[in-house]
């Protein structure tokens, strides 16, 4: 693989410039987002909080205010004079009182600290020294008594404002706080999720280099960037299980076609030494066997290389163990028969699964010929399919030598061949494939492990019915 | 029979021409998809037998152009070794039939003769007829000389085929793909025993042999000269 071409796809990664990483990852981009919304809803909330608090303060005030002014009214016209003086004076010394004044007809203030002011009759803001000389302002209301007397009530605009200024300082802090949160919880996020997304770059960019066993850390919190993670892995893992079967197949062909075309090549050179014209005849045709045996390994390890490759994945249509058992049984057993060997087919229920026919014929019929291959003269070969809940199968066995226990595991190689069985013919890439369309298919092969015989089980899950 | 080969690949293409005029048919040869895609417009073929993999325009684009063009000539694709799903997409593509490179040359000889028109009469027949050999696709009965001869589905399929190529060769790999479904080649003499069963069936006890082997090439049925 050449290098240079990977480099064009990692040098995005690598240039950084300008602001530093963390300011320039989604996350925090997302948090001075969120932050910001938040302080704004801050200050909205606290503005609409502070105009509806003035304005229910100052009506509860002028509540309270004209309620004050109609009572000392009353008690004016019911009382006198001399007792509403008594009262303002008293009323005056409460704690937390209002203000008061009393003026005459003559404008002559007679009680209180709003006397003598003169405000017309109605709501006015009167603008009232205080004993420290600090002017304060007092909303007031002034009635007219009768006898031309006036009566003034009013409210220092001061205490309201007050209430005002603890709810403004209460928003102030939420906004600060809310700001301060804000910041710092986003600090650390970015710095967390920055964090494991560059160790995320940086094993991405190790595999770009080259470094095809290197995985992305999982963290195990179970997040998305974990599924991120977790599904990265699992194409890394098929990507290098790809290349694997691919790097086994070019040693595959090269260390085994290298024999039969060595063979191929010297029986070529022979032919011009040959006299006899049936000779030479017989050594071409000795030379096209060569070549189609040759072909046909090539072939056969082509197809486990595309079965492993998982494309025909696409194509899996539901398809019947049963009827593949018997189409491939019904094949093989005037062959059979010929040979001194029983094939025979048991099976009474369908076995449906979801899979790819053309492919499961040939399992079938590799594993069948293995059968009739290896176990010898009058053995007797079944195949077997069965259902169970969630799981069909199909079982072909034999009462020849079996493998011995050692081997069992190996059977399903490339050009593995059991040691007694070197003399017969077989390219040792029948079981090969019959693995590898086996896993295409999820399904699990397992070997009998009875001394006598060879049982070679390949369970599927059933297809669900409709 | 007039053939027309589109393959980009000089030599092959010209040791495809000297097997096939060798065996008696006219052959013009295109060495472009465009050059092909002229041709099979222009002139009336028999058979067209295309490669799949040409420079320029890939052979099942041609195979669509061909198809979509309205005309119906039978078209052998020929692709290159392994490639188990380019046997479907070739087929859905309109391709009549589908042979694996490297080939052997009775392989191709026998698959274009197959391709070739029969009379429609022929395809719809309920009943095929070759000498005194019958067979009654409905009923699925057959019958030699008046004689009823019992056969197992399979051995019944297997006549069907041949007698509905007799007089051409029909190869193992043909009978395998039509008659079992068998895209791979076992190693197990399959066809030939089922062969051999059948031709016992159909031939034995009658002087004139219909079913002959064809050395190097597979079986042919035809009736007496």
């Amino acid at each position: 693989m050449p290098r240079n071409s990977f480099a064009r796809f990692a040098a995005p990664a690598i240039v950084s410039a300008g602001r530093p990483e963390v300011l320039r990852s989604t996350s925090a981009r997302l948090t001075a987002l969120y932050t910001a919304g938040f302080a704004l809803s801050v200050l909205v909330l606290g503005a609409i909080t502070l105009l509806s608090t003035h304005s229910a303060l100052r009506h509860q005030v002028d509540r309270r205010v004209r309620s004050e002014s109609q009572a000392l009214a009353q008690e004016f016209r019911t009382k006198g004079l001399a007792s509403v003086v008594q009262s303002v004076l008293e009323r005056e010394q409460a704690r937390a009182a209002l203000d008061y004044g009393l003026d005459s007809p003559q404008s002559q203030p007679l009680a209180g600290r709003l006397a003598g002011f003169h405000p017309p009759v109605g709501w006015s803001v009167l603008q009232m020294k205080e004993q420290d000389g600090d002017i304060e302002p007092v909303r007031a209301f002034t009635t007219r008594l009768p006898g031309g007397y006036r009566l003034i009530v009013g409210d220092a605009v001061k205490r309201t404002a007050g209430i005002e200024m603890i709810i403004l300082q209460g928003f102030g802090w939420a906004f600060a706080g809310v700001v301060a949160i804000g910041l710092i919880g986003g600090y650390h996020f970015t710095r967390n999720v920055g964090r494991r997304l560059t160790n995320m770059t940086a094993a991405a960019d190790a595999i770009i280099q080259g470094d095809l066993n290197r995985r992305i850390p999982v963290e195990g919190a179970g997040d998305d960037l974990d599924r991120l993670a977790g599904v990265f892995n699992l194409t890394l893992d098929r990507i290098s299980s790809l290349m694997d079967s691919l790097r086994q197949v070019s040693n595959d062909i090269a260390h085994d076609l290298r024999t039969p075309l060595t063979r191929l090549r010297q029986r070529l050179e022979t032919i011009p030494r040959l006299r006899r014209p049936v000779e030479q005849e017989e050594a071409i045709e000795g030379a096209l066997r060569d070549v189609d045996a040759i072909l046909a390994t090539f072939s056969a390890l082509l197809r486990i290389a595309q079965v492993g490759g998982g494309t025909r994945r696409a194509a899996f249509r539901p398809v019947d163990l049963k009827d593949l058992g018997l189409t491939v049984v019904e094949a093989f057993a005037p062959s059979a028969e010929d040979a001194g060997q029983a094939l025979s087919f048991e099976g009474d229920v369908q076995a449906p699964i979801i899979g790819d026919a053309e492919l499961l014929t040939q399992l079938l019929a590799n594993l069948v010929e293995n059968s009739l291959r290896h176990a010898g003269g009058h053995a007797r070969v079944v195949v077997r399919t069965w259902r169970g809940d969630t799981a069909c199968g199909v079982c072909v066995s034999d009462d020849g030598p079996g493998v011995p226990a050692g081997e069992r595991e190996r059977i399903f190689d490339r050009f593995y061949r059991l040691e007694r069985s070197r003399s017969t013919p077989g390219d040792g890439l029948g079981l090969a494939l019959v693995a590898a369309i086996a896993r295409l298919h999820d399904a699990e092969i397992a070997l009998g492990d009875g001394d006598q015989g060879l049982e070679v089980s390949v369970a599927f899950a059933a297809a669900q019915p409709h | 029979m007039k053939l027309l080969i589109v393959e980009d690949d000089a030599d092959g293409a010209a040791y495809l021409t000297k097997a096939l005029v060798d065996a008696g048919h006219t052959v013009d040869q295109a060495r472009t998809g465009r050059e092909g895609l002229l041709l099979a417009a222009s002139e009336m073929y028999d058979v067209i037998v295309l490669d799949r993999m040409l420079p320029q325009l890939d052979g099942l684009a041609i195979l669509r152009s061909i198809r979509t063009s309205g005309l119906k000539t039978p078209l052998l694709l020929l692709t290159a070794l392994g490639g188990i799903d380019d046997r479907v997409a070739g087929l859905e593509a309109g391709a009549d039939d589908y042979l694996v490179k490297p080939f052997a040359m009775a392989e191709l000889l026998a698959r274009i003769s197959a391709l070739a028109r029969r009379p429609p009469t022929f395809e719809q027949a309920t009943t095929l007829e070759i000498g005194d050999l019958k067979l009654d696709r409905l009923a699925r009965t057959v019958t030699r000389s008046g004689d009823r001869i019992d056969l197992q589905p399979r051995e019944f399929q297997l006549l069907e085929f041949l007698m509905r190529h007799a007089d051409r060769v029909v190869t193992r790999t043909m009978l395998l793909e039509s008659v079992w479904d068998f895209h791979f080649d076992p190693k197990t003499n399959i066809v030939e025993t089922h062969m051999s069963r059948l031709r016992a069936k159909v031939d034995r006890g009658h002087a004139q042999e219909l079913i002959r082997t064809v050395r190097g090439a597979g079986y042919c049925l035809s009736g007496p000269t």
